[in-house]
């Protein structure tokens, strides 16, 4: 049986309404990322996808469940060391890329390795932005960039601590259809090629099939059928 | 990259407000800098009035403190002359003309009369005699130092020595010719005497001076005591000259008799028989003179402290409370910067949380911004200041006779801005920096 990188188990998480009215939005009994596995996970609009997706990578704790993380069950970790956990075993791939804009290329790739908890490395920082075609752009910012040299960013910097997964929210959401399939392309060869997990969630179809694994959210997550 | 690295490049990223917020409290420690550094001259300057060779200033009955203003500091008016009469009664017996020592000689090491009243080109003349320079010391004991040429001699009468500053301002050198006015400087103008010496510079009000022979300066117009002329009596001006040891000859004129003198001030040393402090018997002679009705005492340094304390600590430190409170007021305006920025900051903190970055980070990393701001801006503040200091300078060397430039400090203030401008910022950035501790990542992503 291949190790598993991702393991959630009776996850549920709801939110509390302006009226004091909770709303479920995950109730998954089951999901799992293997090692070096990829998959796409699809969903409509407000099922719960970046829910559950913030929920595995420890930035919203559930409300119950289990949601273990290479292995360690994250929701029994305070928030310092599932912050810790976060930058040493997943890379994040946001949807408006989010790079921040007042560093450059590199910097970017740098100030994610600072809060991880190796030291940050300048030549792997390179190498990475350099793998990703991006060697004459280091130290360009991101206003300097094109949307497909940000992504590019984006990718070398969820690379950046060695992840045992990236999860990406909607990489192609925000991109022209010229560019959808060099990021889909870019993510799936980079995770392939540095033998990571990846997990995207996305809207399109177009983009879901091309992943060996296709879930569809509402399939198993119990919250989308009923509210309460 | 370190927490510093990352709040620098949030300080680049806004570079225009945040350069605008440094440069506002430049501007406000610039001036607390100033004000530190000029008090901390002009008090050091009053202070400097010890070790100056005579610790007790004799004039007319009037405010102790202008007596030592205009004697000391040539600042203020001279409140009236006294008698040459009362002058030598601070005389030993061989140094006076019936060969009595006078009243008051047995408790004076020495007494070093000054004549005031005239001017050169805005700078004050000061008539005294070669005791002046030979006697009295610039502070601490220090003697007098010449940067050129000597000290006039007393049958020098048309001898002067000038001030550092003076000399330096109006570009006169050994051998130059100078006639001060009489009373202001478009007063008559006197006879001309002739710069023996430069004083080194002192840092102290002599700088500003222009010192000649009393026996020149009783000669010119108006400096003579009107005496009716039948009471002139007792001596010819030639006579007074021989009792002293002047003569006309070598070409200077019939010194001034006695009784048509008068003199502005006396720079008295106490003696200190047997070893003991001259400020044993500087409180006796003061009660002595004071009791008297031709003149009063005055202890330079009683007096300045008095001064100090009145007037011129209260007024430094309202101008350091104002100047404070402009620090502050730029302070509050990293508040407002950070604040104002704090919904782009947002978006940035959250994406620097989903990476892995702790709360603490990015709550440190907001407080560090606001430091490196404060400490920025202050150290470009310190500059400024001491540059106004510099720029200002010559100003209050020419009015207070103090030498102030860009290296003049007040080590112990300025030492202890830089504490209190962190806390400052520190404060200041604190509701920004829990505003980025406490931010929703999920909200933000």
């Amino acid at each position: 049986m291949p190790e598993l990188v991702i393991r959630l188990e009776n996850v549920r998480k709801s939110f509390a309404m302006p009226g004091g009215e909770r709303v479920d939005i995950l109730d998954v009994p089951g999901f799992v990322l293997a090692a070096g596995e990829q998959a796409a996970l699809e969903g409509s609009s407000g099922s719960g996808k970046s829910t559950l997706l913030h929920v595995i990578s420890g930035i919203m704790r559930p409300d119950s469940g289990l949601v273990e993380v290479a292995g360690t069950d994250i929701t029994r970790l305070p928030e310092g060391q599932r912050d810790r956990l976060r930058a040493d075993t997943l890379g994040l791939v946001f949807q408006q890329f989010n790079l921040l804009p007042g560093f450059t290329a590199l910097e970017n790739v740098l100030v994610a390795m600072s809060f991880a908890s190796g030291r940050p490395d300048r030549t792997r920082a390179t190498a990475l932005l350099e793998a990703v075609g991006l060697a004459h752009r280091l130290h360009h910012k991101p206003a300097e960039l094109s949307i497909g040299q940000q992504q590019r960013v984006a990718v070398a910097r969820a690379l950046a601590n060695r992840p045992r997964a990236i999860l990406a929210d909607e990489p192609t959401a925000s991109v022209d259809a010229a560019h959808q399939q060099q990021v889909v392309d870019l993510l799936k060869n980079t995770c392939t090629e540095h033998g990571v997990a990846l997990l995207v969630v996305t809207h399109d179809p177009d983009v879901a099939r091309q992943f060996p694994r296709r879930l569809r959210l509402e399939e198993f997550n119990r919250a989308g059928r009923h509210k309460v | 990259m370190s927490l510093w690295g990352i709040a620098w490049r949030s300080i680049r990223q806004r570079l225009f407000t945040s350069g605008l917020t440094a440069l506002s409290l430049a501007l406000g420690v610039a001036l607390v800098v100033a004000t530190l550094v000029i008090g901390g001259v002009v008090r050091d300057a009053f202070a400097s009035g010890q070790g100056l060779g005579y610790n007790l200033i004799v004039g007319a009955k009037g405010s102790p403190l202008q007596l030592v203003l205009n004697s000391v500091y040539l600042v203020s008016k001279p409140i009236e002359n006294i008698s040459w009469r009362f002058y030598q009664e601070f005389l030993p017996a061989d140094a006076r003309p019936d060969g009595v020592a006078g009243r008051y000689a047995g408790s004076v090491a020495k007494a070093v009369p000054i004549c005031m009243g005239d001017y050169f080109r805005s700078f004050r003349v000061v008539g005294t005699n070669a005791a002046c320079f030979d006697t009295l010391t610039v502070g601490d004991g220090r003697p007098f130092a010449f940067a050129a040429g000597r000290n006039f001699r007393d049958d020098e009468f048309f001898g002067g020595v000038l001030g550092g500053a003076v000399a330096a301002k109006l570009g006169l050198a050994v051998g130059d010719r100078f006639a001060p006015t009489h009373g202001a400087d478009d007063g008559l103008v006197h006879d001309p005497f002739t710069v023996t010496g430069i004083l080194a510079r002192t840092d102290t009000p002599v700088d500003r001076g222009v010192y000649v022979n009393m026996e020149g300066f009783y000669l010119q117009e108006g400096h003579a005591k009107p005496v009716p002329e039948g009471e002139r009596g007792d001596e010819a001006g030639a006579e007074a000259g021989k009792d002293r040891g002047l003569s006309p000859a070598g070409g200077n004129p019939a010194p001034l008799p006695f009784k048509q003198r008068e003199v502005t001030a006396i720079l008295v040393q106490t003696a200190s028989p047997g070893g003991m402090p001259p400020e044993l018997l500087a409180m006796g002679l003061k009660t002595a003179i004071n009791e008297d009705r031709d003149g009063q005492a005055a202890e330079p340094v009683r007096e300045i402290r008095t001064l100090l304390d009145l007037f011129v600590r209260p007024l430094e430190l309202l101008l350091l409370l104002v100047t404070t409170l402009v620090v502050i007021v730029s302070a509050i305006g990293i508040l407002v910067s950070m604040v104002g920025s704090a919904l782009e900051r947002s978006r940035d903190v959250a994406v620097m949380r989903a990476l892995g970055a702790r709360r603490s980070h990015v709550l440190t990393a907001v407080l560090l911004e606001a430091i490196i701001l404060a400490v920025g801006g202050g150290l470009v503040g310190w500059l400024l200041g001491h540059g106004i200091v510099a720029a200002i300078g010559p100003l209050i060397t020419t009015n207070a006779g103090v030498s102030a430039g860009f290296f003049s400090a007040a080590p112990l203030g300025e030492a202890l801005l830089v504490p209190f401008l962190v806390g400052l910022a520190i404060l200041s950035a604190l509701l920004p920096a829990l505003a980025a501790y406490r931010t929703d990542v999920a909200k933000w992503l």
